[in-house]
């Protein structure tokens, strides 16, 4: 591996960054999504680097990476879901419109 | 002598990460952020194969560029985006949002670029002999609770979505 391992923890944490911001400035509650995703995704990339540099054999971090993957999938499933359901209540996906829960 | 060929490929690869992330949170049609998000992951995908996880890259392909990004598109083709002003395209709160983000890029920089490691790693194989021994080996019982997870993901949806047959 030429590239340092400090190299692949900023490339994370860039993307970790651009899905905070996607989580906090968007008001589009799919593309909110799309950012948690981002942000998981760069977590497992964080977790990658350092199993492949750090773990000796058994490659804990990369476990790690396979239940991020089955949390990730479980959570847009339900994430969807719950999206689709609040469309069919009151047919907007913004998050500053939905919001029956206020008091 | 072919020593340039992984910082060259490590340098695409970021270039591409960032500019399709960047995309994904800026692009005013959603239709493009779900396509330029399946971009992001085959490229993160790369990521991997360039840190020698191949089996991680391949879950990366089938599990997020396969299946998250369709599920993603569905959802995009059941909820039909108006066209809007670019105006409101931000959420209002905007501001708040932009005060708590600036800490977090300050921070996120300054534990990432004061990172040194610049120790190379040498050939340690695939990594799919070593995943596997731990996945079904030391991780069973946590592999049995995720596969309930996912189960219970799965009711949860269906229940969430399904009509009232009334």
């Amino acid at each position: 591996m030429a590239v340092p391992l400090g190299a692949f923890i900023a490339v994370s944490a860039v993307l970790f960054f651009i899905g905070t911001a996607g989580v906090l400035v968007r008001r589009n509650a799919v593309v909110i999504l799309m950012s948690v995703e981002l942000m998981l995704n760069a977590t497992n990339l964080a977790l990658v680097a350092f199993s492949r540099r750090y773990s000796s054999i058994d490659e804990r971090g990369s476990v790690f990476v396979v239940f991020i993957f089955v949390v990730a999938a479980a959570e847009v499933a339900v994430g969807l879901a719950i999206v689709l359901s609040a469309y069919r209540n009151k047919p907007t996906v913004d998050v500053d419109e939905i919001r029956q829960l206020k008091g | 002598m072919l020593d340039f060929i992984e910082p060259a490929l490590f340098a695409i690869l970021t270039i591409a990460i960032v500019a399709a992330g960047a995309g994904v949170v800026l692009a005013n049609r959603i239709t493009t952020s779900a396509l330029l998000m399946a971009f992001t992951f085959l490229n993160i995908a790369g990521m991997f194969v360039l840190l020698g996880a191949e089996t991680i890259a391949m879950f990366q392909v089938l599990i997020y560029v396969g299946a998250i990004t369709v599920l993603i598109l569905y959802g995009v083709m059941f909820t039909p985006q108006s066209p809007r002003a670019y105006g409101l395209f931000f959420q209002t709160q905007k501001y708040w949002a932009a005060l708590f983000v600036v800490p977090i890029a300050i921070f996120v920089a300054l534990v990432a670029f004061s990172f040194r490691d610049s120790a190379t790693l040498g050939a340690k194989g695939g990594d799919l002999l070593p995943l596997a021994t731990s996945v079904f080996r030391d991780f069973a019982f946590p592999f049995e609770v995720a596969s309930v997870l996912l189960l219970a993901a799965m009711v949860g949806a269906i229940v969430l979505v399904k009509r009232d047959e009334e």
